[in-house]
C-alpha cells in the first residue's frame, strides 16, 4: 500500500488533542526567573535617561539591563540597523528600551515601573509615501554605516531602507501613444500573523554559552540573530525548539530571546522566561507589510497590454528585518499572469516609526496580487471585455517568462485552474446574469517555493523504528508529523508511525532554513529519500550478509526483509539493526537539499535581492459575495480553489493548508484591520478589536488539487501551504466590486469603504 | 507576601485544594499551580478561548475567571475529558485533519464536549456558532466542523 496522498494521522495529533503537548509558552526551567522588557511608549523621541538604579533595588529583581550594558552591536536578517535596547532614540511604540529579570512575573512589573525613563518626544512619520520623500526627516542617520549582514549592499537610501527597481527604457512613449490608459491606486494594511501562542523563550547563560528554548520556525537564524545582538560567536548560542503553536513566518527572526538571554547571563546563569502578552505580542509583531501600489497600463485597441508600470511603496517600519527581500515583489508580481509588452517597476522599501514588519505566509503576494487582479478587471471593464475571457486571452503560456526573464513551464496548470473552477461553477459574468449586490471574482498566480537547504540524518534504532534527527520544523502544518514520515516510510518499506523526528537543536541538527516559503515537505522531503535510500542500501547489504543472499535480491515490505519473489519475509528490521549496531556499524544515512536556482536575466532589475521563482505552482481561485447595501456587510458564501499542489502527500494536510490559508486571509480582506494613530499607537491593540475571522464568518472552501508528475519535489511534491493565502484579497474585492458596480483598491473591504463606494447609490 | 485564601474545587474528579491570590485567574492556578497546561494561555482578553474549562459542565474562559469563585464547583479541564462522548470528539478530530498547530485545540474540544453534553445533535450552523469563542488560525475550521458532523452522524446512527 502505498503511504503516497493517504490522509496518515499526523504524529501528534493525540498529543495535541489530549493537551500534553508543551509548547515554548508552556516551557519551564527550575529555578526559572521571569523576564518583562521595559518598550517605548513613544513612536519617536531621543532617549535621554534610563536609570535602572531603582528598579535593581526593588523587591524579588536580580537583572536590570539597558543598552548600557550591552556591546554596542547592531544586528539583522539583511542588514544590520537594529539595536537589542533603544540607545540613544526610540523608533516605534514598543521598542525594547530595558529588561527586568525577577522571581515573579509581578515583582518584574512592578521593578519596570520603577525605571526612571526620560524621552524627548519627536515628530512620528508613518505614512511611508511621506517618509519616502527626499526632504523627510531620517529615521536613521547613521543609515550609511550600516553593514548589510550578508557582505554585498544593495540599494537603499536614507528612508528608502531597500528599493528594486527596472527600467527597460521607452515606456513613456508607449504610454503616450497608447488608446488607453488604465491607471489605479491600491492600498493594503498590515496583516498580524496571529498565531495562537504568543512569542516566548527562555534562555539560559551557562558554561560560557546561551542555551535558547523556544518555539521557533528558524532555530539557525534565531542563533546567528541573538550572536549578533549578544556579540558572541555563532556557536555561542544552541537554540532548542518546541512544539510551535502557529508562526505563519511571524517566529522567522529573533522577538524576546535574546533579551531573555542577556536577562540571564546579567542573573549570573539563571534561567529566564519572557513571554508576550497577547497585547505586547500583537503591538511588536513583525506583521506582513502595508502596501501603496500604483499601477498603470498602456493598452491597445485590442487590449494587449503594451506597458505597465508599477510604484509600490512598502512599510518596513523601524528597522529591516528581512523586508529587503520583499522590495522585489513589485517588480515580480506587477507583470505575471498575463502577457505585458514593456514593464518598468519600482518597490520601495521605506522606514516608518511603526514597527518593524516581516514576512507573513505568501509575504507581499497577497497585496501585489489583490493590485494585479483589479487592475484587469479594470482593464476589462473598460474594454467591455467579460473579465474571465480577457484574462484567458492574455494568459502566460509556456515560454513565455516571468519579469526576472525566467522560462515558464507547466503553465497549462493555469489554464486547467480556470478550466477545473468552470466545472465546479460555470462563470457568468455577462450583465444579464448580474443579480444586484451579488458578486463574483477570479483571479489566478504563480508563487514560488522557498529555495534555501535544508538536510537531516536518520538511524536505524534497535528495535527497528527510525530516528531523524533535523532542524527543521513545523509549524502546524503537518510536514514533520506527517509529510516527510510518509516519504521516509514510501522509501523504506516502513510504516510512517515507525519513523520518529527530533525537535531542532542547533547543537545537534545540521543547517536548516526553517519553516517558511511551503519549503519543509518539499526540501527535506528530498532529503529525507536520499537518507532513506541510504539506510535502505545498508539495511540490504547487511541482510544479505546475515542470510547468505545476493543484497539485490532483497527488499523490504512493512518493516521485514523479504527476498524478491517470495511472500514470507525472512527477517525483521529490529534484527538487521541490532546485527549491525553490535558488529560496530550502526545503520545510518544523512541527506541534504537545496531546489536548484532558475536561469534568470541578472540585468533584468537593480536591486533584485530576490532574484527568481523557484519551482513555480500555479493557482486559480474564484469567490462569491452578497453584500448588505443597508449595513455594508459582505457575506462570502462561496470558495473555490484550484491548486498546483505537485503531488498530494497527504491529503487531510493539504486540506487544512488550503481551508487555513483561505481563511487567514479572508480574515486579511474583510475582518482584520490595523492602523496606526498619527502619534504611532497602534489602534486595534488587541483582540477585541484586531477581529481574527471566526467558524461563523468563514465558508467551506471546495477545492480541486491539480497534479503533474515533476521531479522537482519528492514524488513531486511541491510547498502546498503559501500559495492558498495569494488571493482571496483579490478575488473578494474584485466580487465585492461586481456586487456593488463599483471598484474596490483597498484592503481589508469594510463595511464602512461599502458604504461610502456605494455613497447612496445603495437603499 | 500577597494574602491569599484557600479554595477547594473538583478538579477533573478529584477533590484539590490551592491558595489564591485575590483576583488570580482560574488559569494561572490551573496552569501554574496544578501544572495542568494542557489549558492553554492565548490572550488573557477572554478573546480567543484557548484556555476554555468546563465548569459545572458549561465552558467558560478560565483566563476570566477569578479562581476564587470556583469554590465548590466542579472543574473539568482537557486532561479530564476521557468520557466516552469526548473520546468520539477527540478521535474524529484527529480523523478529520482538523489540527494543525494544536494550541487552540485543547479549548476546542472542551468547548464541542459542553456543546455535546447539551445538544445531542446540532446542526453546522450551531457548531459554528459554538465554536466562535474559540479562534483557530490554522484550519480555517472546515475539518473540526466536519469531524464534529461525523460524531454527530455517527450518533444519530448509532441510537
Amino acid at each position: 500500500m502505498s503511504h503516497i496522498g493517504s490522509s496518515a494521522i499526523r504524529s501528534d495529533a493525540w498529543s495535541k488533542v489530549n493537551g500534553e503537548t508543551v509548547y515554548a509558552y508552556d516551557y519551564k526551567e527550575a529555578g526559572m526567573l521571569y523576564g518583562v522588557l521595559l518598550r517605548s511608549p513613544y513612536a519617536a523621541g531621543k532617549l535621554l535617561r534610563c536609570d535602572l538604579a531603582k528598579a535593581r533595588a526593588m523587591p524579588g529583581v536580580r537583572a536590570a539591563i539597558g543598552a548600557a550594558d550591552m556591546p554596542p552591536t547592531l544586528a539583522g536578517w539583511s542588514i544590520r540597523d537594529t539595536p537589542l535596547f533603544a540607545r540613544d532614540r526610540v523608533r516605534y511604540v514598543g521598542e525594547p528600551i530595558a529588561a527586568i529579570a525577577a522571581d515573579s512575573l509581578a515583582e518584574a512589573r512592578a521593578a519596570a515601573t520603577a525605571i526612571e525613563l526620560e524621552i524627548e518626544p519627536g515628530t512620528p512619520l508613518i505614512d511611508p509615501e511621506a517618509a519616502a520623500r527626499p526632504d523627510a526627516p531620517l529615521l536613521h542617520p547613521d543609515w550609511k554605516d550600516y553593514v548589510p549582514t550578508a557582505g554585498s549592499d544593495f540599494p537603499r537610501n536614507g528612508n528608502i531602507a531597500a528599493e528594486c527597481s527596472a527600467d527597460p527604457g521607452g515606456v513613456d512613449a508607449i504610454f503616450d501613444a497608447a488608446p488607453l490608459v488604465v491607471e489605479d491606486l491600491f492600498t493594503t494594511q498590515r496583516q498580524y500573523q496571529a498565531y495562537m501562542e504568543p512569542k516566548s523563550a527562555v534562555a539560559i547563560y551557562r558554561a560560557g554559552r546561551y542555551i535558547i528554548h523556544s518555539g521557533h520556525q528558524f532555530p539557525f537564524n534565531l542563533r546567528d540573530r541573538a550572536a549578533q545582538f549578544l556579540g558572541v560567536a555563532t556557536t555561542d548560542v544552541r537554540v532548542i525548539g518546541h512544539a510551535i503553536g502557529g508562526g505563519f513566518g511571524g517566529k522567522l527572526d529573533y522577538s524576546v530571546e535574546p533579551h531573555a538571554a542577556a536577562l540571564s547571563k546579567a542573573a549570573s546563569g539563571r534561567p529566564v522566561k519572557i513571554a508576550n502578552s497577547r497585547v505586547e505580542d500583537l503591538a511588536t509583531a513583525n506583521c506582513r507589510e502595508s502596501t501603496i501600489v500604483k499601477m498603470r497600463s498602456a493598452v491597445d485597441g485590442d487590449g494587449n497590454i503594451l506597458a505597465r508600470d508599477v510604484e509600490a511603496y512598502m512599510d518596513n517600519g523601524a528597522y529591516t528585518g528581512e523586508m529587503s527581500y520583499m522590495a522585489s515583489f513589485p517588480f515580480h508580481c506587477g507583470a505575471i499572469n498575463y502577457r505585458v509588452g514593456k514593464f518598468r517597476a519600482i518597490g520601495k522599501l521605506v522606514y516608518t516609526n511603526t514597527p518593524p514588519t516581516g514576512a507573513m505566509r505568501g509575504v507581499s503576494g497577497p497585496a501585489m496580487y489583490a493590485a494585479l487582479e483589479n487592475h484587469m478587471d479594470h482593464i476589462a471593464a473598460k474594454l467591455g471585455a467579460d473579465r474571465r475571457e480577457y484574462r484567458l486571452r492574455h494568459l502566460v503560456g509556456d515560454g513565455d517568462t516571468l519579469p526576472n526573464g525566467q522560462v515558464l513551464a507547466n503553465t497549462k496548470l493555469l489554464r486547467r485552474g480556470f478550466d477545473e473552477i468552470e466545472k465546479i461553477v460555470p462563470w457568468r459574468g455577462a450583465a444579464k446574469d448580474r443579480v444586484p449586490y451579488k458578486g463574483r471574482g477570479l483571479a489566478a498566480a504563480i508563487w514560488l517555493v522557498n529555495p534555501l537547504p535544508g538536510a537531516l540524518s536518520m538511524k536505524l534504532e534497535e528495535d527497528g523504528t527510525l530516528s531523524v534527527i533535523t532542524a527543521a520544523t513545523d509549524n502546524g502544518t503537518g510536514a514533520l508529523a506527517a509529510g516527510v514520515p510518509q516519504i521516509i516510510a514510501e522509501t523504506l518499506g516502513i510504516r510512517p508511525e515507525q519513523v520518529r523526528i527530533s525537535d531542532p537543536d542547533t547543537d545537534v541538527a545540521a543547517w536548516d532554513s526553517g519553516s517558511q516559503g511551503g519549503r519543509t515537505t518539499q526540501t527535506i522531503g528530498l532529503a529525507a529519500i536520499e537518507g532513506a535510500n541510504q539506510l535502505r542500501a545498508k539495511i540490504l547489504e547487511t541482510a544479505g550478509q546475515l542470510l547468505q543472499v545476493d543484497a539485490g535480491t532483497l527488499t523490504i515490505d512493512d518493516g521485514k526483509i523479504r527476498i524478491e519473489g517470495e511472500t514470507k519475509s525472512r527477517m525483521a528490521l529490529s534484527e538487521v539493526a541490532m546485527a549491525a549496531t553490535f558488529g560496530g556499524a550502526s545503520i545510518q544515512g544523512t541527506g541534504g537539499a537545496a531546489l536548484p536556482a532558475v536561469p534568470f536575466n541578472p540585468g533584468c532589475a537593480n536591486g533584485l535581492l530576490f532574484p527568481f521563482f523557484a519551482s513555480p505552482t500555479y493557482h486559480v481561485h474564484y469567490a462569491e459575495v452578497e453584500v448588505s447595501p443597508v449595513s455594508g456587510n459582505i457575506d462570502v458564501t462561496r470558495y473555490v480553489v484550484a491548486q498546483d499542489v505537485g503531488r498530494v502527500i497527504n491529503s487531510a494536510c493539504v486540506e487544512g493548508q488550503i481551508q487555513g490559508a483561505v481563511a487567514q486571509s479572508i480574515g486579511m480582506t474583510l475582518y482584520e484591520s490595523m492602523r496606526f494613530a498619527d502619534n504611532g499607537r497602534l489602534i486595534e491593540n488587541n483582540l477585541q478589536f484586531y477581529r481574527l475571522p471566526l467558524a461563523v464568518d468563514i465558508p467551506k472552501v471546495e477545492y480541486v488539487t491539480m497534479e503533474l508528475d515533476n521531479i522537482e519535489g519528492p514524488f513531486g511534491a511541491k510547498g502546498s501551504g503559501e500559495a492558498p493565502i495569494l488571493l482571496p484579497p483579490a478575488v473578494i474585492a474584485s466580487a465585492v466590486a461586481d456586487a456593488i458596480g463599483k471598484p474596490i483598491c483597498k484592503i481589508p473591504v469594510t463595511p464602512e469603504d461599502v458604504l461610502e463606494a456605494l455613497d447612496g447609490d445603495g437603499f | 507576601m500577597t494574602e491569599t485564601h484557600p479554595v477547594t474545587a473538583t478538579v477533573n474528579g478529584r477533590e484539590e485544594t490551592f491558595e489564591v491570590e485575590g483576583l488570580e485567574s482560574l488559569m494561572d492556578v490551573l496552569r501554574d499551580k496544578l501544572h495542568l497546561s494542557g489549558t492553554k494561555e492565548g490572550c488573557r482578553e477572554g478573546e480567543c478561548g484557548a484556555c476554555t474549562v468546563l465548569l459545572d459542565g458549561k465552558p467558560v474562559n478560565s483566563c476570566g475567571y477569578i479562581a476564587r469563585a470556583a469554590e465548590g464547583r466542579e472543574i473539568e479541564t482537557i486532561e479530564g475529558l476521557n468520557d466516552a462522548l469526548s473520546m468520539r470528539i477527540k478521535t474524529a478530530i484527529v480523523e478529520a485533519g482538523g489540527i494543525q498547530c494544536g494550541y487552540c485545540t485543547p479549548g476546542i474540544v472542551v468547548m464541542l464536549s459542553g456543546l455535546l453534553r447539551r445538544h445531542a445533535a446540532p446542526d453546522e450552523r450551531l457548531i459554528r456558532q459554538a465554536l466562535s469563542g474559540n479562534i483557530c488560525r490554522c484550519t480555517g475550521y472546515a475539518q473540526i466542523v466536519d469531524a464534529v458532523l461525523g460524531v454527530v452522524q455517527g450518533k444519530a446512527a448509532a441510537e
